[in-house]
């Protein structure tokens, strides 16, 4: 360091560029100094973050550029949030590479006459549900490791694994099992009495839709599990003791102890994880592709990849404002409850 | 259970009513057998698709219809198979790479960034600190348009007359690695900032005292007390880039550089700057070889081995740096 620098003050001591920017360093108050160290955190925070979503919002006031080398058309204004929340602009979404299939707005739990909607619908639908399943299977698991028993160690290694597999793998596998012919799950899943599934569920969306959630289940309920886990481990063991001592059933130390002093990390932690699900992707497009499941993220990619930059920018600025309003929500509850509490 | 009354006795059918008569006298042992049950359950279904995965690796390609719960027949060829066809070997480099990379990234400039909120009082910093925290729940899709366009050296600046396109970064582990640090560094600055305001102030100022720099009280004294909580940081760093989808698959173009060596000497090299990453590789499997379904599964597993030996070692490490970064902040 400032070794180049070529003219040292005293011999052998380090000097020129490097001892004035040390002693610039030093001098600076504890306000600068901080200000300083946090530059690099927010310059790339800045260029990858704050930026593109400033930019993002611009886009969208653009129109499509869908000929000539121009990237953007002209500045439409609200144009395109209104075309895609009145359904207008559905006719345009329609994908190149597999011209069969349109992408329709027949998704089916919910029937809307509008793509864009049936996107939201499709990742609230696809979001309250893995979070419900997780939450009670994480609460399951969490109750598991918070017992004391031999080989502890290795039941919580197997319910973390889920939740270190690449979200790729993750889908290769409920690709694989539900491929006909190989997969065994297109068997089990037709056997099953209270739900049809087709013969291709990979090509069905509400088929799709459940076994996508199932694989999201698998694969987060680790998640839930070890923060639900804190919660429970922060508990006072002394209240079970006081508890047990005046004769209350393990049913009800668990009703009027466990589950009251762990409910807010329980509010926390699905807030956080419906957050993360909003923004589903990689599942969807291993598994089944984005043209039988359409969330919100799948939307941005398919009009991104037909050069509908504008639509795409209009959506992902959506995508982006629904999950901004869930931050706020988390950001409150952050601020209100101060630095110590959850 | 003679010893019980007349009653008991008539009703007693076997080993099953036994147990369930001393359940409702003991409740202990049925929550024993429920723990049981449910450790059973959950063991089961995390760790059944592995066991399937390996299945279908094993089991030849011609055999491969209808294959049940159990291997039909044995080959372990598809292993050695996945680095022949598509060289996996070169994507999962790829992958440790970029992660590698990212996770020094992360590591140092979230080191900065714990110092100061973890250790120093300035006006500002709970604004900044709900700053940091807010973007790591933006979704990834709403950064994707004009990073795309910068890293394709669309973005133009005008500076002193002068315009200065962004340099074409697309392919290269930049535009991978450059998102992933803005995606995952917040987790990080909250682990080292908890770590870092733990060291008790009395260390930094003797450091300081004895002629250390700032920035090498940090370094030197701060950094090094705090290892694990910098190890937490790089372990789930380094995971969750390697299990990172949206960018992975948008910031490249599925392509890794291609070779010709004949007599050593090298004839034909094509996308040199290529890094396409791990899932890639799987997806290329997917995509191109649809009825090779064998080979899918044991890159499947090969893909997963590293981050499930990670798991192991570091499990600790994981659970309290996840539980830390949801809920302490």
């Amino acid at each position: 360091m400032g070794a180049e620098s070529g003219e040292t003050l005293r011999g052998g001591d380090r000097g020129g560029p490097y001892a004035a920017t040390v002693r610039w360093m030093e001098n600076l108050s504890e306000t600068q100094f901080a200000y300083l160290l946090l530059v690099p955190t927010f310059l790339i925070l800045g260029l990858i973050a704050f930026w593109p979503l400033v930019r993002t919002f611009d886009m969208a006031l653009h129109a499509d550029a869908l000929v000539g080398r121009a990237q953007l058309g002209e500045y439409v204004g609200l144009n395109n949030f209104v075309e895609l929340l009145t359904g207008e602009r559905d006719a345009l979404l329609v994908r190149p590479l597999l011209p069969d299939v349109a992408v329709d707005a027949t998704f089916p739990f919910v029937h809307f006459d509008n793509l864009f909607v049936s996107a939201i619908s499709a990742t609230l639908i696809f979001s309250v549900v893995s979070v419900a399943f997780e939450t009670v299977i994480g609460f399951g698991q969490a109750l598991v490791l918070d017992q004391d028993f031999r080989g502890r160690r290795w039941v919580r290694v197997a319910i973390i694994i889920p939740w270190a597999v690449p979200i790729v793998i993750q889908g290769m596998i409920f690709y694989l099992m539900f491929q006909p012919g190989i997969g065994f799950g297109v068997d089990l899943v037709q056997q099953l009495p209270f739900f049809s599934f087709s013969e291709t569920p990979l090509a069905n969306p509400v088929d799709s839709m459940v076994i996508i959630i199932v694989a999201d289940v698998w694969k987060t309920s680790a998640f839930m599990a070890l923060l639900i886990l804190a919660g429970l481990q922060s508990i006072d063991r002394s209240l079970y003791d006081v508890a047990r001592v005046s004769g209350a059933s393990k049913w009800q130390q668990f009703k009027y102890i466990t589950l009251p002093l762990v409910f807010p990390t329980v509010m926390v932690a699905m807030l956080f994880r419906t957050i993360a699900a909003m923004r589903i992707f990689g599942v969807i497009e291993t598994v089944s592709g984005c043209n039988v499941v359409p969330s919100l993220s799948c939307l941005v990619v398919t009009t991104f990849s037909n050069r509908m930059y504008g639509t795409a920018a209009a959506v992902a600025f959506l995508t982006a404002a629904i999950i901004g309003a869930l931050v706020l929500v988390y950001i409150y509850n952050y601020a209100t409850s101060g630095q110590e509490g959850i | 259970m003679a010893t019980e009354t007349p009653v008991d006795d008539e009703v007693d059918r076997g080993p099953f009513e036994r147990w369930v008569r001393r359940v409702i006298r003991n409740p202990e042992r049925a929550y024993r057998a429920m723990f049981y049950t449910a450790m059973i359950v959950f063991l089961f279904t995390t760790l059944f698709p592995f066991y399937w995965l390996l299945v279908l690796a094993l089991t030849p390609f011609n055999r491969l219809a209808n294959v049940g719960l159990f291997p039909n027949g044995f080959n372990p060829e598809a292993f050695v198979r996945i680095f022949e066809i598509l060289p996996f070997h070169i994507y999962m480099l790829n992958s440790f790479i970029l992660a590698a990379m990212t996770t020094v990234f992360v590591l140092v400039i979230a080191s900065l960034a714990g110092y100061v909120f973890g250790r120093l009082q300035f006006p500002g910093r709970g604004p900044l600190m709900l700053a940091v925290l807010a973007i790591s729940y933006f979704p990834p899709a709403a950064f994707l348009l004009p990073l795309f366009r910068l890293f394709n050296g669309n973005v133009t600046i005008g500076l002193f007359g002068a315009s200065i396109s962004s340099p074409n970064l697309f392919n290269t582990p930049w535009a991978m690695v450059l998102p992933f640090s803005a995606l995952f560094m917040p987790l990080s600055i909250f682990i080292l900032t908890t770590f870092y305001g733990q060291i008790p102030d009395g260390l930094e100022d003797a450091a300081r005292i004895e002629g250390t720099t700032r920035l090498g009280a940090l370094f030197r004294v701060i950094v090094p007390l705090s290892a694990p909580g910098v190890a937490t940081a790089g372990v789930l760093t380094f995971i969750m880039v390697y299990n990172e989808f949206f960018f992975s698959f948008l910031m490249n173009d599925g392509q890794i550089p291609e070779m010709l060596y004949e007599s050593g000497k090298l004839l034909y090299l094509s996308n040199e700057n290529h890094w396409a990453p791990l899932l890639k590789g799987i997806l290329g499997f997917q995509g191109q070889y649809t009825q090779l379904y064998n080979l899918m599964a044991a890159a499947s597993i090969v893909g997963v081995l590293p981050v499930a030996v990670l798991v192991v070692v570091a499990q600790e490490k994981i659970v309290s740096g996840l539980t830390q970064g949801a809920l302490k902040e």
